[in-house]
């Protein structure tokens, strides 16, 4: 009976563990025909997608930045080239402790701390770099010492870049321009696609403005990375096409020259060919040496700071007052405007007084210059004469016919950031200064001053036109490169050739051919060799103005930084100017003194020394 | 001769594992990116698991039954021991040095857990389950589970609780007590969730639900598993020529997700034959369970069987995102001494049952 039960009880139990043994395996089998559904939508139904995910974590996409453009003189001779540059990098992606790789590298060859502590700024300034520079410029053995240990940590890297180079350092400097690394401010104009993987962009002069061209094409490659970034294999590649070589109207030597001439002091001198525009030397001083600006990793902070800013292009944005070198344009206006004859003769005393009112506009000269003629008055530069004429051409007329020159307008120059200038009118004054125009304003721009501002550049376009009796020419600093005429300049140059008689054209250069070449003229002393005919004009530009009742003769002792801007606008030679020259020494003195003999030193250098070569 | 197969009987189960554990060898070959040590190491291990199971496949139910409670108790010892003398690996304390080699015990627990609870259960095998026997049970359950919680290890004793609670369940819990259970269970979640789980469990499981919200982090190991299985495609990449694998994007490649690095190289035509390998395993094993005379053997080989099945299906569920890490190797596959310790330890008590038969 009770063994009979317990068979019972057992028998239940063993059917109990049956059921719930087929229940689980039940449930268990649900689960696997689950799970094997969900693999066959991975595997079979979403194959594509995983198999695209699965392709793109392995390969890589690299852009191969293209060898950018080397930079020649108009005598082929090297003025920016590329040169190879080893550099430790550490790519912040794949670095897991960036510390414990500097340290690392530290070890091997010796950072300074600066170094250290550049690459944490760099770090932050430009986060959206994967790869930052450690310490550039490494020696082979440098290089190797840290290979030998770069397996041992992810994302440590020596990578071989082109390094821009400039052979003839600041002697070129604002006209070539330099390249950069690529800023938050650049990431913004650019194509970044183009630019991707590319460390330098220019930033300056020729190699800005000729950036598209400099650059070329880049070129990629697909290769197999691991999950560690490390790259296995190549599997595709296109090369990268290099920019183009710019070659241009500089001539090395020349620039050199005009450089050693001004490197003392701060101002701008161009030489162009007015025949053709090509600017032959352009410098800017004071300068720097671009090639250090690159390795060092902060460009505009330390050398810029010494007050004379080497930075600032003088050459396209010194704004300076023309000054008496505008004094022929003026003449040539009154001519024209049929305002003056230029045989008629003034009396020129010391100063100028407008009727009604009692403030004297001082001639440079305190005794005045007696009876003028037009001719006199540009070849001794006679203040008052202008003052004069200034006043009865108005200063509509004036603006109206500067215009014509360019004043105030860009000259069109293929290099960037050029300035405007001001050339002044009443429209200008009032929207800028928001007073009426006077007659004081028109008197004293008569001589260049007030208001008037004048870029070297300017200056230089300018004096060419001259040079070519109105024939305009765009400057330009790319030899290549030709300019189609645009309606502005046709408009001005036929007015220039058309409306102003041979005579008249005849008579301003005549008289600025005195002023070099006559014993009166404001350029003749300081000049000693007059065998290229050399015509020209001096400019003394005021940068303080002195009280009424003040001589202007004493002052002698007022700080340099108010002392006189001198200028100096020239050609030669008189008959067939072949050489235009543009000079500004800022701060200094008269423009007889200064501009006038290193600008003519430099025509002769050009016409003598290197002018034949051609 | 001939007999010896007659008499550790199931030639269909032996091939089966045979294969499989052989093609484990092979797929870890890949799966280390080529390390011929590591398979060799591996091969060892194997052929060690393989004598071991043969001893337990040729020694009697009964004394394997009689020695289960000794075998707990040891490896209650060694937890201990683990858990102040054990080695760190990611924070966790998990292995002890055994004669040279180093031993996970909570992956033997899987088995030795179900073997105890089969033996205190077949005291009493003509009384259904009352309250003191279901504590009890529980008691064996939970006393070492404490101690691996405590490594911490909270995926392998989750992965041990259902270990145990299939014994129980095949043993007779009474259906009251499974909900009583269950409620309890629900109540605990949220405490758990407060007061048990650490920062980086939790991180887990919400990087299961969601693992693109850390791709490099936490739901790096997730997002490309999925991409290695699914990028397998129906015939697979090839042996040797996944690069989820090869290019060491799939982490864990040996052990947790050497189930990717077979789906990427040989896709769902590969899955499906796997499958097929491990159905023959689980028939052979129904078969013997259904077959089983003692209580204590039907206790045994039924847990053996559904445990099995869970742990590949747990593993699997890992690899294509369906549950969080926990931890669980693919049984006969997976790199690793101390589960393929277990594995062989459960098909020895099979051979050993289906001797008795």
């Amino acid at each position: 009976m009770k063994k009979s039960f317990l068979d019972f009880n057992r028998i239940n139990i063993e059917k109990l563990f049956h059921y719930r043994f087929t229940i689980l395996m039940i449930i268990l089998s649900f689960l696997t025909f689950f799970l094997l559904s969900r693999l066959y939508y991975l595997q079979v139904l979403s194959f594509e997608h995983f198999d695209t995910l699965s392709e793109s974590n392995r390969i890589k996409y690299i852009q191969v930045p293209p060898r950018r453009g080397i930079i020649y003189d108009r005598n082929n001779i090297v003025v920016a080239d590329n040169s190879s540059l080893y550099s430790v990098e550490i790519n912040l992606e794949i670095a897991k402790n960036i510390k414990k790789i500097i340290n690392a590298i530290d070890n091997e060859i010796n950072l300074t701390d600066e170094e250290k502590k550049n690459f944490y700024k760099k770090k932050l300034k430009y986060s959206h770099h994967n790869s930052i520079v450690l310490k550039s410029n490494l020696t082979q053995e440098e290089v190797a010492k840290i290979l030998s240990i770069r397996y041992k940590y992810d994302g440590l890297d020596v990578t071989a870049s082109l390094l821009r180079n400039y052979p003839y350092e600041e002697i070129t400097n604002h006209v070539i321009g330099s390249v950069g690394y690529i800023d938050k401010v650049d990431l913004n104009k650019i194509d970044k696609k183009k630019y991707k993987n590319a460390k330098y962009i220019g930033k300056t002069g020729v190699e800005k403005y000729y950036e598209n061209l400099l650059f070329g094409t880049p070129g990629y490659k697909h290769v197999e990375i691991n999950a560690k970034g490390r790259q296995l294999r190549d599997l595709d590649k296109k090369n990268a096409i290099p920019g183009e070589d710019i070659h241009l109207t500089i001539d090395v030597n020349l620039q050199k020259f005009v450089y050693k001439k001004l490197k003392d002091y701060s101002g701008s001198s161009i030489v162009m060919n007015p025949k053709n525009g090509e600017i032959l030397a352009m410098v800017s001083v004071p300068s720097v040496n671009p090639n250090n600006a690159l390795w060092k990793n902060d460009q505009n902070t330390e050398t810029t700071n010494f007050g004379k800013s080497p930075l600032f292009n003088r050459s396209l944005n010194g704004l300076y007052s023309p000054g008496s070198t505008i004094k022929p344009i003026i003449a040539l206006s009154g001519l024209h405007n049929n305002i003056v004859d230029a045989n008629d003769e003034f009396y020129a005393g010391p100063f100028f007084q407008l009727p009604d009112s009692s403030r004297r506009f001082r001639d440079w000269k305190p005794e005045g210059h007696g009876m003028v003629d037009m001719n006199k008055a540009i070849v001794q530069s006679c203040d008052v004469y202008f003052y004069m004429l200034a006043n009865n051409l108005g200063i509509k007329k004036i603006s109206s016919f500067f215009k014509n020159f360019s004043f105030g307008q860009l000259t069109g120059v293929d290099l960037p950031f050029e300035s405007r200038g001001v050339l002044p009118s009443s429209d200008w004054k009032m929207k800028n200064i928001g007073n009426k125009w006077t007659n004081g304003d028109t008197v004293i721009t008569g001589i260049g001053q007030g208001y008037f501002l004048t870029t070297p550049i300017q200056l230089a376009h300018a004096a060419s036109i001259i040079a070519n009796r109105g024939l305009i020419k765009t400057p330009k600093i790319n030899k290549n490169i030709i300019y189609d005429k645009n309606e502005n300049v046709i408009k001005k140059e036929e007015f220039l050739r058309n409306n102003i008689s041979q005579e008249n054209w005849d008579r301003i250069t005549e008289a600025m051919f005195n002023v070099v070449n006559k014993k009166n003229g404001t350029a003749y002393w300081v000049t000693k060799n007059k065998s290229n005919k050399i015509s020209g004009k001096t400019g003394t530009v005021q940068v303080y103005a002195l009280s009424q009742d003040t001589d202007i003769r004493e002052k002698d002792n007022i700080p340099d930084h108010l002392k006189d801007h001198s200028l100096y606008i020239g050609f030669a030679p008189k008959n067939d100017p072949e050489v235009v020259v543009a000079t500004v020494i800022e701060n200094i003195g008269s423009g007889s003194k200064y501009a006038a003999p290193i600008s003519n030193q430099i025509i002769n250098y050009y016409l003598d020394k290197i002018r034949k070569k051609y | 001769m001939i007999n010896w197969n007659i008499r550790l009987t199931d030639n269909i189960l032996l091939f089966s594992i045979i294969v499989l554990s052989s093609f484990g060898l092979i797929l870890l070959y890949s799966a280390t990116n080529q390390d011929l040590d590591i398979v060799y190491r591996q091969g060892a291990r194997l052929i060690f698991c393989f004598c071991l199971m043969l001893l337990i496949g040729f020694t009697d139910i009964n004394k394997v039954k009689s020695i289960s409670p000794y075998i707990y108790i040891i490896c209650i010892t060694l937890l201990i021991i683990t858990l102040f003398w054990g080695h760190d690996s990611k924070g966790a304390k998990r292995w002890i040095v055994l004669f040279g080699f180093s031993f996970q015990v909570s992956e033997v627990l899987k088995i030795i857990i179900p073997m105890c609870l089969a033996w205190f259960l077949s005291f009493s095998e003509d009384k259904d389950m009352d309250l003191k026997k279901l504590v009890i049970c529980f008691l064996i359950i939970l006393l070492p589970i404490f101690f691996v919680i405590k490594q911490p290890d909270l995926g392998t004793s989750l992965i041990i609780f259902l270990c145990g609670f299939i014994s129980i369940f095949l043993g007779g819990i009474r259906k009251k007590h499974i909900f009583y259970l269950l409620g309890i269970f629900l109540t605990m979640i949220p405490l758990m969730w407060k007061f048990i789980l650490l920062p980086y469990q939790k991180q887990r499981i919400l990087t299961m639900i969601d693992p693109s919200a850390d791709p490099l982090g936490s739901g790096y190991h997730i997002i490309q598993s999925k991409i290695a299985v699914g990028s397998g495609g129906f015939f697979g990449k090839g042996f040797l020529n996944g690069t989820q694998s090869q290019l060491e994007f799939l982490p864990e490649r040996g052990t947790d997700f050497i189930f990717a690095v077979f789906a990427e190289e040989f896709g769902f035509f590969g899955v499906l034959i796997l499958f097929l390998f491990y159905s023959l395993i689980l028939a052979r094993c129904i078969h013997i369970t259904n077959k089983s005379k003692t209580y204590y053997s039907k206790i045994l080989s039924g847990s053996i069987t559904c445990i099995f099945l869970l742990l590949i299906l747990t593993n699997i569920s890992m690899a294509v995102g369906l549950l969080p890490v926990v931890g669980v190797t693919l049984p006969l596959v997976s790199l690793g001494g101390s589960s393929l310790l277990s594995i062989f330890i459960a098909f020895g008590i099979m051979f050993s049952i289906n001797r008795r038969n």
